[in-house]
């Protein structure tokens, strides 16, 4: 995948009732006890903007935001820094993402749950993937043929209609993996 | 296949030459930096140029909570500036001139939040714009898509001509003597890059205002301020502006100066180049915390200071920038988009007869109003700020304004528009009502990112925001209208001395432990264009503050007379008595029986000041020390009394008394004969705490110590109001440094 931003999101089950200020000291303690092996910085909570990106963890390659940016619960990992290669990227970011995900469910204050077989993809580089049909063909085969190998099954993938966002992807699996699974197929926890 | 180029390539042609160049120099200077061939000092003031700040952490430190832990940047020997990491995110700060923003604009900037920020567009309280979390190596492509928009980011921060703010209702108000947008403008590009303008020895901010005595334009602290005024010559009418100089937040505020009552519109620019000159020429370069013009103005005096701008005025090669916009003063005209129109009799949307009673404003021209967009915290996001573009263009045509109050005014809204507008608004939970109001507190970034902050204006903002929100609806009018205002440290960026309640952060020792606090200031007034700074009464520990708020609001609405407004109750109740309720507050639990008052806003992490980077000393804990320093503060509040009193020589002396004190206190710890007299106990003071740099402040430096060995030097001057009111900002800032000082000397405590 050229673009060398996106933002790979995994949704929350919709029932779940939390409060998002919740998140704030475990996303510290993800960073006092490092337990993510990549460079995290520092905690923002933005829960005062109404469909905002929620509460956010800086790192220095990606983001992590549980928030309702585009209107509903979900998780958000944000890809700033272009490496690793392009091939390698998207699946990376998957992995970042699912990991994160399952960090966040085992917490048992928080009693969160994901739906795994719904995510969306946004490239947010403008220059390297335009929102346009030509951009949405070069990266439809990628993510199509990854979720494929990582999840097993059938695989929707289609255009998100919004014109002047970044190019958005909805992508639909007919498999119901658990994360844990997934994280096991993507290659486990990221190393760095 | 998508072909994918540079943004260079990809915008080449849509950006103004010169801009371009200047862009294309900074990506320069970044690979240069990279390459160890740009000093790292000279670099700093490079990118601070161009709008491109640091950050809290920069350093590659941050406190977990528990301790100190090292930041590991992929870059870690390269550096942006002084103990600055390069791979550290920064803020990148966008001018926006007057505040005035084009649909286009809004979509451009919201794209760059989206693709290279943390998905937040945040409005200052000068009206800029900030994108937080930015990677140093994708600011010159911010730049570039920008510029593509007509927004530069050039002079953004650094020693130089700041963003020029007006008053966001300029052209459509009621009051307003004549429009000053197309002022604000000539000056914005003829000062930008000028070469009269490059070579100050710290910022300069201008501000415009169409009335004397609305609050808006808030002119009265600004290094240079304008205020519209006509005058009759030889039957003709005249614009000119009240010119004022020198005025400034900061630690110590001054009110400015009044530099000519009537400067004829063709002489604003060149007398304020002839200022700049002046400024450049002689204000302080060597100690920062001494070099805005206000310290220069006071330094000469007003008439010297007048004198020498005006024999540099004379000297001036005539330049036709002058007065050539003087032939369009229609250039920054808005057209409506719509046709006047009548409010109809509804039914209208839930929400909307709240919404419009306090974001809605009736232009001067008819059929027309203008509406405000309560952005909470000044913060919105791409999406939002996608569909604020999209209303631009459906309802008013590009002619939104930013405000220091971190909003967003629309102007021309068709009053037939206002039920269809506010309808979109709510659509994306921008429908708030409550602009600008007692729920809608400002704040600067605190601790949340900025790397001065001492406790979390923000965390404190939204908690009061949340709080006052629930009982909002209960109050009466003028208790809706009060204006709440947080600064995370005394810098003031949250303009917390133009409150009515302002805020800033302070740190404190209690039970061995640091608790954050904040400082109540009380006294402060936004109409006149910020004519009163208000003073800090004591400090409150951050977790009762909302407690006190809603105390002070109670008496308010209790015990006013018939019109007083919050600074006539507070003058007659005296702050004696609000003195009584910030001593009431400052009891606090042990930590054993309740951390959370360890804790800031916002923070769950162990309070800390750590992460401001100050150094380590050994010493023992006395607390003799404490009784001292408490005594000192004590001083420093009875000051406040003798000024209200019009004691000016009776307060001035207690504030030096007050310094004294605390130098007494801090200094026995390194000398235990210390006598009484203040002579010693100032030579004592200079030799243990400032020869050794001991009372520095990692970012202030000996500004503090300074304060008091000048008042010590001018004790027995004659003082004049203004002046009294210096030294009592000044005894408060030292006290607080003896305090943090203290506290490092304790060494057990970040």
């Amino acid at each position: 995948m050229l673009s060398e931003r996106f933002q790979l999101k995994i949704y929350l089950e919709p029932s779940q009732q939390f409060e998002l200020e919740a998140l704030v000291p475990v996303f510290h303690r993800f960073i006092r006890e490092q337990a993510l092996k990549e460079l995290v910085i520092d905690v923002v909570d933005y829960g005062h903007v109404p469909n905002g990106p929620g509460v956010v963890l800086i790192g220095h390659a990606g983001d992590y935001y549980v928030g309702s940016l585009d209107g509903r619960l979900g998780l958000v990992y944000s890809r700033k820094r272009a490496n690793p290669a392009a091939e390698a990227r998207l699946e990376d970011g998957l992995r970042r993402a699912i990991n994160f995900a399952r960090l966040l469910e085992q917490d048992s204050a928080l009693k969160l749950r994901f739906r795994t077989n719904e995510l969306s993809l946004r490239l947010t580089d403008r220059l390297r993937a335009p929102n346009d049909d030509a951009a949405f063909a070069e990266v439809q085969s990628e993510v199509t043929a990854l979720f494929s190998r990582v999840y097993g099954g059938s695989v929707s993938v289609e255009r998100i209609a919004e014109e002047r966002g970044p190019l958005g992807i909805a992508i639909k699996t007919s498999a119901v993996p658990s994360l844990e699974a997934l994280l096991e197929k993507l290659g486990g926890p990221p190393s760095d | 296949m998508t072909v994918a180029t540079t943004w260079k390539q990809k915008l080449s042609g849509h950006i103004r030459e010169d801009w371009a160049r200047e862009i294309d120099v900074f990506e320069t200077q970044i690979e240069l930096r990279k390459m160890g061939k740009i000093e790292e000092k000279l670099f700093a003031e490079t990118r601070l140029r161009r709008g491109t700040y640091g950050q809290r952490y920069d350093n590659g430190q941050r406190h977990d909570g528990e301790k100190t832990q090292t930041l590991r940047y992929p870059l870690a020997e390269l550096t942006k500036g002084p103990v600055t990491m390069w791979d550290a995110p920064g803020m990148q700060r966008i001018k926006i001139p007057f505040g005035k923003l084009s649909a286009d604009q809004l979509d451009a900037l919201a794209e760059l939040a989206e693709e290279y920020s943390d998905q937040i567009l945040h409005v200052t309280t000068r009206q800029d714009i900030q994108l937080h979390f930015i990677h140093i190596e994708d600011t010159p492509d911010i730049m570039r898509r920008l510029a593509a928009v007509g927004i530069t980011t050039r002079e953004a921060c650094g020693n130089s001509v700041r963003n020029v703010t007006a008053c966001p209702y300029a052209g459509v108000c009621n009051t307003e003597t004549f429009d000053v947008t197309p002022y604000a403008n000539a000056i914005t590009f003829f000062l930008l890059g000028h070469p009269d303008a490059q070579d100050f020895g710290r910022k300069f901010k201008i501000a415009f205002s169409g009335c004397k005595d609305q609050p808006c334009g808030l002119t009265n602290f600004h290094d240079m301020g304008a205020i519209a005024k006509t005058r009759v010559v030889n039957g003709e009418v005249k614009r000119g502006f009240e010119y004022y100089v020198g005025g400034g937040l900061g630690a110590v505020p001054y009110p400015a100066a009044l530099f000519d009552e009537f400067l004829p519109e063709e002489e604003l620019l060149p007398m304020t180049q002839a200022v700049c000159r002046v400024f450049a020429r002689l204000g302080e370069r060597d100690n920062r915390a001494r070099a805005r013009i206000k310290f220069l103005v006071k330094k000469l005096g007003l008439e010297e200071f007048k004198r020498l701008v005006l024999e540099e005025r004379q000297k001036l090669r005539t330049d036709e920038r002058w007065i050539s916009f003087l032939n369009d003063l229609h250039v920054t005209d808005e057209k409506p988009l719509r046709p006047a129109g009548v409010l109809g009799s509804g039914p209208f949307p839930a929400g909307f007869e709240a919404w419009k009673k306090t974001n809605v404003l009736p232009q001067s021209q008819k059929g027309y109003s203008t509406a405000k967009v309560t952005l909470p915290l000044g913060d919105f996001t791409p999406q939002q700020a996608r569909t604020l573009a999209d209303m631009a263009r459906q309802f008013t045509g590009d002619s939104m304004r930013t405000t220091v109050e971190q909003n967003l005014l629309y102007r021309w809204v068709s009053d037939a528009d206002l039920p269809a507008f506010y309808a979109e608004l709510a659509k994306v939970g921008l429908g708030a009502a409550g602009a600008d109001q007692i729920t809608d507190v400002t704040s600067c970034p605190g601790t949340d990112t900025c790397k001065l902050g001492i406790s979390s204006s923000r965390g404190l903002a939204t908690e009061l925001s949340k709080q006052l929100s629930v009982i909002a609806d209960q109050l009466p009018e003028d208790a809706k209208g009060l204006h709440i205002k947080c600064s995370g440290c005394s810098n003031s960026c949250g303009q917390h001395h133009i409150a009515d309640m302002g805020f800033l952060g302070v740190s404190r020792n209690v039970n061995g432990r640091r608790v954050p606090h904040f400082q109540l200031v009380i006294g402060g007034q936004m109409k006149n264009n910020a004519a009163t700074y208000g003073l800090a009464i004591g400090a409150i520990p951050s977790k009762h503050v909302p407690k006190a708020v809603k105390t002070l609001t109670e008496r308010f609405i209790k015990e006013k007379k018939h019109s007083e407004d919050f600074q006539a109750f507070v003058t007659r109740i005296g702050k004696k008595e609000i003195r009584k309720l910030v001593d009431e507050l400052n009891v606090i639990p042990t930590y054993e029986q309740d951390p959370s008052y360890y804790s800031d806003w916002g923070d769950p992490r162990e309070y800390t000041i750590g992460d401001l980077g100050v150094g380590e000393c050994a010493g023992e804990v006395v607390p003799l020390v404490q009784v001292g320093l408490a005594g000192s503060e004590r001083e420093v509040f009875e000051a406040q009394l003798l000024l209200e009193e019009g004691n000016n020589q009776g307060a001035s002396e207690r504030a030096l008394s007050a310094m004294v004190q605390a130098a007494q206190a801090l200094t026995r710890e390194k000398n235990a004969y210390l006598g009484e007299g203040s002579d010693e106990i100032v030579s004592e003071f200079r030799k243990h705490y400032y020869d050794t740099k001991l009372f520095f402040d990692p970012f202030s430096g000996g500004k503090f110590a300074h304060y008091f060995f000048r008042a010590y030097e001018h004790r027995g001057d004659p003082a004049s109001k203004d002046g009294a009111h210096q030294l009592i900002e000044e005894a408060q800032l030292f006290v607080e440094a003896a305090h943090q000082c203290y506290t490092r000397i304790a060494g057990a405590l970040p």
